[in-house]
């Protein structure tokens, strides 16, 4: 083959090509009529994070499960300032001043024990309850809410999904349709789980999305009980993953969290936080913010 | 297996360098004797572990056993991934991890491929398979030789099995595992190990490589294995007293992952001083 029949061949395949993905790109964009308003960030949910989750801790068990002794910043990147501060930590005063709710703030929420309830609070904005210090956390997936002028503990949150097709469809077609032209998923509709197309809500679980979230204009708080730092001029970054159910009926939540603090660590702290959820909402427990002193270290 | 968007087939890949910004004191310099905190044992793995002699790490027949694959990335190690590419049709077929810790190799195949039957031959990194759910890249891992759960002696079973979920955010690769493992755990065990990208890092892993047994202990019996028996390890009780717990927790259990467990933890003794030597 001469080189200009074989540019003539390449070309050819290339219009086939296009001419056959032109069906399914139809479909995808609808048949007919102008396209509607987009959905809300409700209706178009690609994944669904609702339902009450406890967490389960396996990691960081000294530092989460118990008070940790004064001075202890064991795997926390802090600088010399932060170490400072968490060496000058004084339960009794933060008490006295009404900050029992430092270890609770945003930078420290998600490594305290407990049950979070997530549901949606209106149709842009995912709710987070934390039976823990009884504290809320709002998601805005509405990107022209802005911040308040007080900072609170929890600050304020900007939500967006992230993950291929999103924005694009919420759900893969129910039933034995799934997987043809218009589903945005390849193959039989098993989506690699094997044994047909996944129930309502695994759609998107099983394409690897998640939410991103960046949280700013918080207090300041504490990363740990025994007042390991954050500053409010910290930048939080979280990534929320659904993990599709498990083959024993478990249901995983894992939340990825980077704080970026420069008063008080020496570059980002990464944690890795799971959860599992749970079938109903009965041991979601709310408890005031408080935080028990060390115990005692018996070194002699 | 239908192909994936080769974007997400190669986000993967480079060399990715271990940091602990979790459990650095259990995974860096190395987990203190009796500490199980966090860990869902049985009684049977609880046993083992506490007739567990850190000594047998000095015998010839240890000296070389590798992390096994749940374990190895919790440790300190770099991560290689690249991929393995059909010549034909340029499709991954596999992606490829070398562990530096112990040379070890992990094939993960993404080609379809059923796993062996159980009898089939069981090695350190076990027999794996993946597939793209989307950016998450999906393991599930079979075949693995008995080894640890923590490298204080804590068992793992050869009947453990693993599935595990990658992903990644900006240079940052999370690895969650969730282990299950009939004979030694009371409930799936879920541990999640981030990595950095290594931009510039050392393009030869030399120093693990390789790992020659030799006698350690010059004029032991060779046929003697360090080990306590029942009721005699007189260190079980030093990480409770050094860090001001009661020894309940530290012994592990499922009920010490949850939160209410907190409330009963207020409730319990203290661990005594340590006893001077």
């Amino acid at each position: 083959m001469n080189s200009s029949s074989g540019w003539a061949v390449l070309a050819a395949i290339v219009i086939a090509g296009a001419v056959m993905a032109t069906p399914a790109l139809n479909a995808q964009r609808g048949r007919g009529g102008p396209a509607g308003p987009p959905p809300t960030p409700r209706a178009g949910a690609p994944i669904d994070y609702t339902g009450t989750w406890v967490s389960v801790v396996t990691e960081d068990w000294r530092w989460r499960m118990v008070t940790p002794p004064k001075g202890d910043v064991a795997s926390v990147p802090v600088n010399g300032e932060g170490r400072k501060a968490a060496a000058a930590w004084d339960l009794t005063a933060d008490n006295a001043a009404g900050n029992q709710c430092k270890a609770f703030g945003v930078g420290g929420i998600m490594r305290q024990p407990g049950r979070v309830r997530i549901s949606w609070q209106d149709d842009s904005t995912l709710k987070l309850e934390f039976d823990a210090g009884t504290q809320t956390r709002l998601l805005n997936f509405d990107r022209t809410k802005q911040a308040g002028a007080e900072k609170t503990w929890q600050g304020f949150s900007l939500a967006v999904w992230e993950g291929p097709g999103f924005g694009r469809v919420a759900e893969a077609p129910p039933g034995p349709g799934a997987g043809q032209a218009g589903s945005p998923f390849p193959g039989g509709g098993g989506q690699g789980l094997r044994g047909g197309p996944p129930p309502r809500g695994q759609a998107s679980i099983v394409r690897g999305g998640n939410v991103k979230v960046v949280t700013t204009n918080f207090r300041e708080g504490y990363l740990r009980k025994n007042g390991v730092p954050y500053s409010e001029n910290a930048t939080i970054t979280e990534y929320f993953h659904r993990l599709p159910t498990h083959p024993n009926g478990d249901n995983w939540l894992n939340v990825v969290t980077v704080i970026e603090d420069p008063r008080y660590l020496n570059g980002a702290y990464y944690t890795s936080t799971n959860f599992r959820l749970e079938p109903d909402g009965t041991k979601f427990a709310p408890t005031p913010c408080q935080t028990v002193a060390p115990l005692p270290v018996k070194t002699k | 297996m239908m192909a994936t968007p080769v974007s997400a087939q190669s986000f993967l890949t480079g060399d990715w360098a271990n940091f602990y910004h979790e459990d650095q004191p259990e995974r860096g310099p190395g987990p203190a004797l009796g500490d199980y905190t966090g860990l869902p044992l049985n009684a049977a793995a609880r046993q083992y572990a506490d007739s567990w002699d850190a000594s047998r790490l000095t015998l010839p027949e240890h000296q070389c056993r590798a992390h096994v694959a749940p374990y190895i990335y919790r440790g300190p190690i770099r991560v290689r991934i690249t991929e393995e590419i059909d010549p034909g049709t340029q499709t991954v077929i596999a992606i490829r991890h070398f562990l530096s810790t112990y040379a070890q190799e992990r094939i993960i195949w993404l080609d379809g491929r059923e796993h062996p039957p159980e009898e089939a031959p069981h090695t350190w990194m076990g027999f794996s398979t993946g597939e793209w759910q989307g950016r998450m890249l999906k393991v599930r891992t079979t075949h693995m030789k008995q080894g640890w759960h923590r490298r204080n002696g804590i068992p793992m079973s050869a009947k453990a099995t693993m599935t595990e979920y990658f992903f990644r955010h900006g240079n940052i690769l999370t690895q969650l595992s969730i282990v299950e493992d009939p004979v030694f755990l009371e409930e799936p065990l879920v541990k999640t190990t981030n990595l950095a990208l290594d931009v510039g890092g050392p393009n030869a892993y030399q120093a693990w490589l390789f790992c020659q047994a030799d006698d350690e202990v010059p004029g032991r019996d060779p046929a003697y294995v360090p080990h306590y028996a029942p009721g005699e390890n007189p260190y079980l009780t030093e990480f409770a007293s050094q860090h001001g717990l009661p020894v309940e927790p530290t012994r592990g259990g499922a009920q010490t992952m949850y939160p209410e467990y907190m409330k009963k933890v207020r409730t319990m003794p203290i661990a005594p001083a340590p006893a001077r030597r």
